[in-house]
């Protein structure tokens, strides 16, 4: 109890920024984006309670329709296409080849460099006149290539998802260190009695880290339905709204001072992350998402 | 035969490699190459090396674009930010892994759950906020906020750390007559150094490139941050890609020297939180 340990007021004192902070940038925005998400307000005027009027104009929206469909496009792209090139990569370099480290290192660059530097990096290879995409492929082919990567209907998603499918250090990372915990005994023991190498991954590596691939997923999956930035930085959500994003389409909505929409897309993402989160946790099997021992 | 497939399940193993090698870093210097170039230059062929590598892009990001003002901005707001959270959270983790009061393990846990909050979502209410407080578009809005966002993380691994410090040194500290803040700054936070280092690191990594809340908090070109600004570059130096990409090399010099210097403890940090139990 409180009370009965004598440092009550220290202990007091030293949880009161935490608890302020926390409350003010986790717990009442839950609240205050949920009941805005009720009303009518421009940010200035007082709110106006409307009930659900905003989810069932929203819903017929045509952009709604195109972002969510980007949104699940951008979440099985990273949940299954990246976690699996990550994988693969990891369960490669915990077998300690040659330069293992360097190579972990190396692949992780890109996740300490800004978003806005990499989307800026990538817009200039994607350019049609200069871009250095059409410069190998005119080198490669012979032929003279000027495609507009990022501003092409048909290759302008497939594009910005690319950049970042390929960027696989941070999962490669979590992975890696899963395996690496695995003890080579297993594998000694595997080796004796004839497993090839195939079979070793497979039938020891891969059950034993199952949960955390299961865990990185679903992160993966989370950061598929927030997307924002580089879509923002590379085509705004262009050519026309075919690459908008709900987080996208979020931003749009505060710059038209139509914040009670913002709010009810804000509680869309909330809500389905959170789905999406307890199902795939649900049906791949379960891990602790923090890591926290219970 | 054997030795046959071996040869080629390693060529396979080996390109695979090279090609997410590759994709990490040719584009970067492809980027950095181009920054030396002149604009011609870079027109007519945009994949040949500098003819002459030289450094008036540099001086053109710095003039027209005023990256010192955008650069100083980001290294106050980064750096007081990473204070602020490393502080809030050292306090806390403190009491947490060295007290005993009622709904701790509780209070612990939702702050730790806080990682899995798609922060994005809080637009609307941060902006909300940081109206109310009156502190829309200045350069304390976004330390707050930056602040308050890695506390979830930076708790965590501060907390890990400051649990596995052995009981019996604070029993000695306290015979010694050391009081309860004394417990903290000389005996509990010094021996938590490494955990210390890493939540900063990532704290600073996070603040320095962040975008969105920048874009979202701030209006003016006096408090801006430099992913802010070279965001900008586009419309400010219309078609000098160059010199614009000279400017994008200057906003990614301090998070690759910190990675440099502190890779083993951004990978240890990251690792922590999603392997451990």
């Amino acid at each position: 109890m409180l009370v009965k340990n004598k440092n009550w007021k220290w202990i007091l004192i030293f949880m009161i920024p935490i608890t302020a902070m926390y409350t003010a940038f986790f717990i009442y925005p839950f609240g205050f984006v949920f009941f805005s998400s009720l009303t009518a307000w421009n940010g200035i005027s007082p709110m106006e309670f409307i009930g659900f009027e905003n989810y069932s104009k929203l819903l017929q929206a045509s952009t709604l329709q195109i972002s969510v469909r980007n949104n699940i496009i951008w979440s099985l792209s990273l949940g299954f296409l990246q976690i699996g090139l990550a994988t693969i990569i990891a369960f490669i370099l915990a077998r300690r080849p040659r330069f293992w480290k360097t190579l972990r290192t190396v692949y992780f660059v890109p996740k300490v460099i800004s978003g806005v530097a990499i989307a800026m990096l990538w817009k200039a290879v994607y350019n049609a006149e200069y871009g250095a995409l059409n410069a190998v492929l005119t080198l490669i082919t012979g032929q003279e290539w000027s495609h507009n990567w990022l501003g092409a209907f048909n290759t302008a998603l497939p594009a910005i998802i690319a950049q970042e499918v390929m960027y696989i250090g941070y999962f490669m990372i979590i992975i890696l260190a899963g395996v690496m915990s695995i003890p080579t005994s297993y594998y000694e023991a595997a080796e004796i009695d004839g497993a090839s190498v195939w079979q070793q991954e497979t039938l020891i590596t891969l059950p034993v880290v199952w949960g955390i691939i299961v865990t990185a997923m679903t992160l993966a999956m989370a950061y598929g339905l927030r997307h924002f930035e580089a879509t923002f930085l590379m085509t705004g959500g262009g050519p026309g709204h075919s690459t908008s994003t709900l987080a996208l389409m979020m931003y749009d909505k505060i710059g038209a001072r139509k914040l009670g929409e913002a709010s009810t897309i804000g509680t869309i993402l909330v809500v389905v992350g959170f789905f999406v989160i307890v199902t795939l946790n649900k049906t791949l099997g379960s891990k602790s998402l923090t890591g926290e021992d219970q | 035969m054997k030795t046959l497939r071996a040869v080629i399940t390693n060529l396979f193993k080996w390109a695979y490699l090279l090609f997410f090698f590759a994709i990490a870093v040719l584009p970067l210097v492809w980027l950095i190459l181009t920054s030396f170039k002149t604009e011609a230059e870079f027109n007519a062929y945009p994949l040949a090396l500098p003819a002459v590598w030289q450094l008036q892009n540099y001086v053109n990001a710095v003039s027209v674009a005023k990256m010192h003002v955008l650069f100083m901005n980001s290294v106050i707001i980064a750096t007081t930010a990473t204070l602020l959270n490393i502080m809030v959270t050292s306090l806390a983790s403190f009491v947490v892994s060295r007290e005993d009061f009622p709904f701790r393990q509780s209070l612990s846990n939702v702050i730790v759950a806080g990682v899995l909050m798609p922060i994005v979502a809080f637009m609307v209410p941060y902006l909300a906020i940081i109206r109310n407080l009156g502190l829309y578009d200045t350069r304390a809005a976004l330390i707050l906020t930056y602040a308050a966002i890695n506390i979830p993380i930076s708790f965590f691994l501060i907390k890990s750390f400051m649990v596995n410090i052995p009981k019996d040194l604070e029993d000695a500290a306290i015979i010694d007559g050391c009081s309860f803040v004394q417990r903290y700054t000389k005996v509990v936070l010094p021996l938590s150094r490494s955990g210390l280092v890493t939540a900063g690191t990532l704290t600073f990594i996070w603040s320095w490139n962040e975008f969105i809340y920048a874009l979202l908090l701030t209006s003016s070109s006096s408090v801006r941050t430099i992913q802010l600004g070279i965001s900008f570059f586009t419309t400010q130096f219309r078609s000098d890609y160059p010199s614009m990409y000279a400017a994008v090399v200057l906003a990614m010099i301090p998070s690759i020297i910190v990675y440099v210097f502190f890779h083993d403890k951004i990978i240890s940090g990251l690792t922590a939180g999603a392997v451990k139990g």
